[in-house]
């Protein structure tokens, strides 16, 4: 390994494998027994290679920021980060697409990308953190997602190492491209189980010239996601929607007081951006919608440091239900938009039926909740019941056409539900790909479905 | 290592380590792992160390005390951590344990058991050592020699300004009165860093004669000593930073103020209340006097609130660009930023630029950047690459510590710009 790697590259004391044992949810952990960073798409392929000869498992990982323990190596063997290829390679204004390594940080090129006025929409809460590659490899989405649509909508060439070490390139640098299957959605969202990823070339859009930040209060949650549903049936599609409870809010004033009004029962956080003609008219004609669907009150933010407050407290969100409790379930179903008021009295139904709070945040412009509960894994029967109450809220958003995973993917976390969420023969030919392109199971073994 | 490990400072801040959620946003802020990316180099992987040694799974070894150390305890992760977690204390108190356990190396032992605790030898300790430099080692450029013995550990092939041939405390009375004619509004003690001290007496002649110009009476007791940063922040040996602390605390019990020019020393000193106050005696005393402590910034902006008027640039620099560097221990230890760029924007004749990611570490960092030599010069480029950016032909600072890296860097790298304490701009 050292010859491929270097010795910088290969990390094998305790001390490190301990820190790439994790990944953000508090669920999971297990040990590599070997970590290794490469830095060239040579590196990774006689990485695979060896690997694959001696049938040793291989967890690739970006910045270990995911929400489904998709990063965990949960059979040992290698964890091969890609943190160090972290080179963007093009940005074509005139074509508007970009090539990047995989280990590049997605608020490092968003800020290489705002120097010549462009824009990479897909905005997961990580963004500070997280890798690009991560992000295709999860098919990430944030609160930009509802206008812009998700990772998969920009991706349009990879250069993916797979299995055996054969470095493959799929796709290309045009926005449309029609030659053969879309094997480019095929590792777009494949959670590492597929092949590495190397190289990324997405698709850009010019910076909108102006945008307007809103802050809507609302005394039921569930009214505020009706209004939700009639700003989008009124033709109307903000930038961003959100959603933030009351016990979010009052986690956020408590970790860094803003101001924010704690008394009320959700907030949602909406954004509109274009031209600036088209952010005022789309702003006034939101306004009107919140107030006319039961806002108690809406606030237009002023100037941008009010607004970037607005969306700090979003990005604080995370940090305030998951410093709640030891072990915080935070789960991302997706129900259709107009399912939004049905889905959050359903929620609130079984947290009186089972006896969990249950706490939620999100990205309601796509239907996409975060709810979670707050358990302790070393409290065996806590945690059982407290899985049994997450097993209710994912049927309750399955019942009503939503699905098992918005944005955070399978993983390790939500293996169990695989089998309820997908026609069994979907699930055979998943496994029959996965045998194509890696018979040895040497890829991220043991994730999105149980063995 | 199944026998019974004693956490007890660690345990202190149990619920920092807990209440980390491994979201990672840290690793975007550490000037450490944007150079390296590796995780045992940013704050969550440190935390995720720690908790696996208070669990059993990793032990006291030369790996887990090469990567607590890999940190320049800059706190950018804890400003910028949702949750606020103050990971950088923790592997302070995580470095505390650790010597408690297995003692301090040499040659730190020596220095900080023995020497900086005894101020008048360690002076004289310095002074000899500046003759050698004199002796044996080749002038570079201007007053920038290397240095050899204490500093010598700093030098390694840096630039850094000579120790100076008079130490403060032998250039100035301990009281020093407002001169004849202006009233006194107030007393303060002032306490004098190391570096203040032995290397840039005239910045404290400076601090002293602008106070006492503007009324105020500053006394600078001969019992006060080393501030203990480099002893307990650096090298966990809180033994010996009690001992510190309690003679620095002492001397200034009668004053309501005590003012430094010395961002290090000032937050190192507010931090006696939050890492070594181990007795309700302590915790009172250290609390007391943390809240006289004020950077020599905050005393004029704060305290005095002297007018826009007051600052005069001195002839040296009338005319010229400058730009500020946030030190760590000023901005993310103490919150204080807004200060001295309100004193640098009120100094008529020259023009205030901002520096794009002014509060980024320069990567100096006391011991870290004897440790670490080659990743500190690498974290200095960045900071180098911001200067550049503004154009300025003078970079403000708040600390001596910040000042000398930046001299070094600047030297080195063959930059035109000149490095200054903020008061050093003062007429």
């Amino acid at each position: 390994m050292w010859k491929i790697a270097g010795k910088r590259g290969v990390l094998i004391s305790k001390e490190d494998l301990v820190t790439y044992s994790y990944d953000a949810t508090t669920t999971w952990t297990h040990m590599p027994d070997v970590v290794v960073l490469p830095t060239t798409t040579e590196q990774v392929s006689q990485i695979l290679k060896l690997a694959n000869e001696n049938q040793i498992p291989v967890t690739p990982r970006g910045a270990g920021t995911n929400l489904s323990g998709g990063s965990i190596p949960l059979k040992g063997g290698i964890v091969l980060c890609t943190t160090k290829m972290n080179r963007i390679l093009e940005i074509n204004k005139g074509n508007l697409v970009a090539t990047v390594e995989p280990g590049v940080v997605l608020q490092d090129f968003n800020l290489a990308l705002a120097k010549e006025d462009l824009f990479y929409p897909p905005d997961p809460q990580s963004f500070l953190s997280c890798t690009m590659g991560g992000t295709v490899a999860e098919n990430a989405s944030g609160p930009y997602c509802l206008k812009y649509g998700v990772t998969k909508q920009y991706v349009l060439g990879l250069e993916v190492v797979l299995a055996n070490g054969y470095v493959m390139k799929i796709g290309g640098v045009t926005v449309k491209n029609r030659t053969g299957y879309e094997l480019v959605m095929l590792f777009t969202g494949s959670e590492g189980t597929l092949g590495v990823i190397t190289k990324i070339t997405v698709r850009l859009l010019p910076m909108p010239p102006a945008s307007k930040s809103m802050m809507a209060i609302f005394d039921d949650m569930a009214v505020g996601g009706e209004a939700v549903s009639n700003i989008l049936a009124n033709g109307l599609i903000p930038a961003k929607v959100e959603f933030v409870d009351n016990f979010a809010i009052r986690r956020i004033e408590e970790m860094m007081p803003m101001g924010l009004p704690v008394e009320a029962n959700a907030l949602l956080l909406l954004q509109t951006d274009g031209s600036s003609a088209a952010v005022e008219a789309e702003t006034q004609q939101i306004i009107s919608i919140l107030k006319k669907n039961g806002a108690i009150d809406v606030k237009v933010a002023k100037d941008e440091v009010e607004a970037a407050m607005y969306w700090r407290m979003r990005t604080a969100g995370f940090a305030a239900v998951f410093s709640a409790a030891h072990t915080v379930m935070a789960e991302d179903v997706t129900v259709p938009r107009d399912k939004l008021a049905e889905f959050i009295r359903k929620l609130g139904e079984i947290s009186e039926r089972t006896g969990f709070f249950i706490q939620f945040l999100g990205h309601a412009g796509d239907g996409n909740l975060h709810p979670s509960i707050f358990t302790d894994i070393r409290d065996k029967e806590q945690f059982a019941k407290a899985q049994d109450a997450m097993a209710e809220v994912f049927r309750a958003a399955m019942a009503l056409g939503g699905v098992l995973s918005g944005e955070h993917g399978i993983g390790l976390e939500k293996r169990r539900f695989l089998k309820e969420a997908m026609d069994p023969v979907a699930i055979e030919l998943m496994k029959k790909i996965k045998g194509i392109l890696d018979p040895n199971h040497i890829l991220n073994p043991g994730k999105i479905w149980e063995e | 290592m199944a026998k019974s490990i004693d956490f007890a400072e660690i345990n202190r801040f149990e619920s920092d380590l807990e209440s980390c959620m491994k979201c990672g946003f840290c690793t975007f802020w550490c000037p450490v792992y944007q150079e390296e990316r590796v995780e045992s180099c940013v704050a969550r992987g440190k935390n995720m160390m720690i908790r696996a040694l208070i669990a059993g799974e990793l032990e006291y070894t030369k790996e887990y005390t090469e990567r607590l150390n890999t940190c320049t305890l800059c706190m950018a992760c804890t400003t910028n951590c949702p949750a606020q977690v103050q990971i950088p204390r923790v592997i302070v108190a995580a470095r505390a344990d650790k010597v408690r356990a297995k003692g301090v190396s040499f040659p730190y032992n020596i220095i900080y058991r023995w020497l900086l605790p005894r101020r008048a030898l360690f002076g004289h300790v310095i002074r000899c050592a500046s003759w050698f430099q004199g002796i044996f080692l080749p002038k570079t450029k201007g007053t920038i020699r290397h240095l050899s013995l204490f500093l010598s550990a700093l030098g390694k092939g840096r630039h850094i300004p000579q120790i100076a041939p008079r130490f403060l405390r032998q250039m100035v009375p301990v009281v020093n009165k407002p001169s004849a004619g202006i009233d006194t509004v107030m007393r303060t003690g002032y306490f004098s860093g190391c570096m203040t001290d032995f290397v840039f007496p005239e910045l404290g002649e400076k601090v002293i004669d602008f106070l006492t110009k503007n009324g105020v009476e500053v006394v600078v007791p001969k019992e006060q000593g080393c501030c203990g940063a480099p002893v307990f922040l650096g090298s966990g040996d809180f033994e010996t930073g009690r001992k510190l602390a309690d003679t620095n605390a002492k001397t200034f019990e009668d004053f309501d103020y005590v003012v430094t020019d010395c961002a290090t020393c000032s937050s190192a000193l507010k931090d006696y209340v939050k890492l070594l106050a181990n007795t309700p005696q302590r915790k009172q005393a250290y609390a007391k006097f943390a809240d006289k402590i004020k950077d020599i910034t905050e005393l004029l902006v704060d305290v005095l609130k002297l007018p826009a008027l007051a600052y005069i640039a001195s002839s040296e620099v009338q005319g010229r660009k400058v730009t500020w560097h946030d030190p760590c221990h000023l901005s993310h230890y103490m919150g204080v930023t807004k200060q001295p760029r309100q004193i640098l924007k009120s100094i008529p004749n020259i023009e205030y630029v901002e520096m794009p990611n002014a509060d980024r570490c320069c990567g100096m960092a006391g011991t870290f950047s004897i440790r670490f030599y080659d990743l500190s010069k690498k974290i200095t480029e960045k900071k180098l690459a911001s200067i550049d950016a503004t154009g300025a032909d003078i970079v403000v600072t708040g600390c001596p510590g910040c000042k000398i890296q930046l001299i070094d860097s600047t030297v080195q790298h063959g930059k035109p710009v000149k490095v200054m304490h903020i008061m050093e701009l003062l007429e």
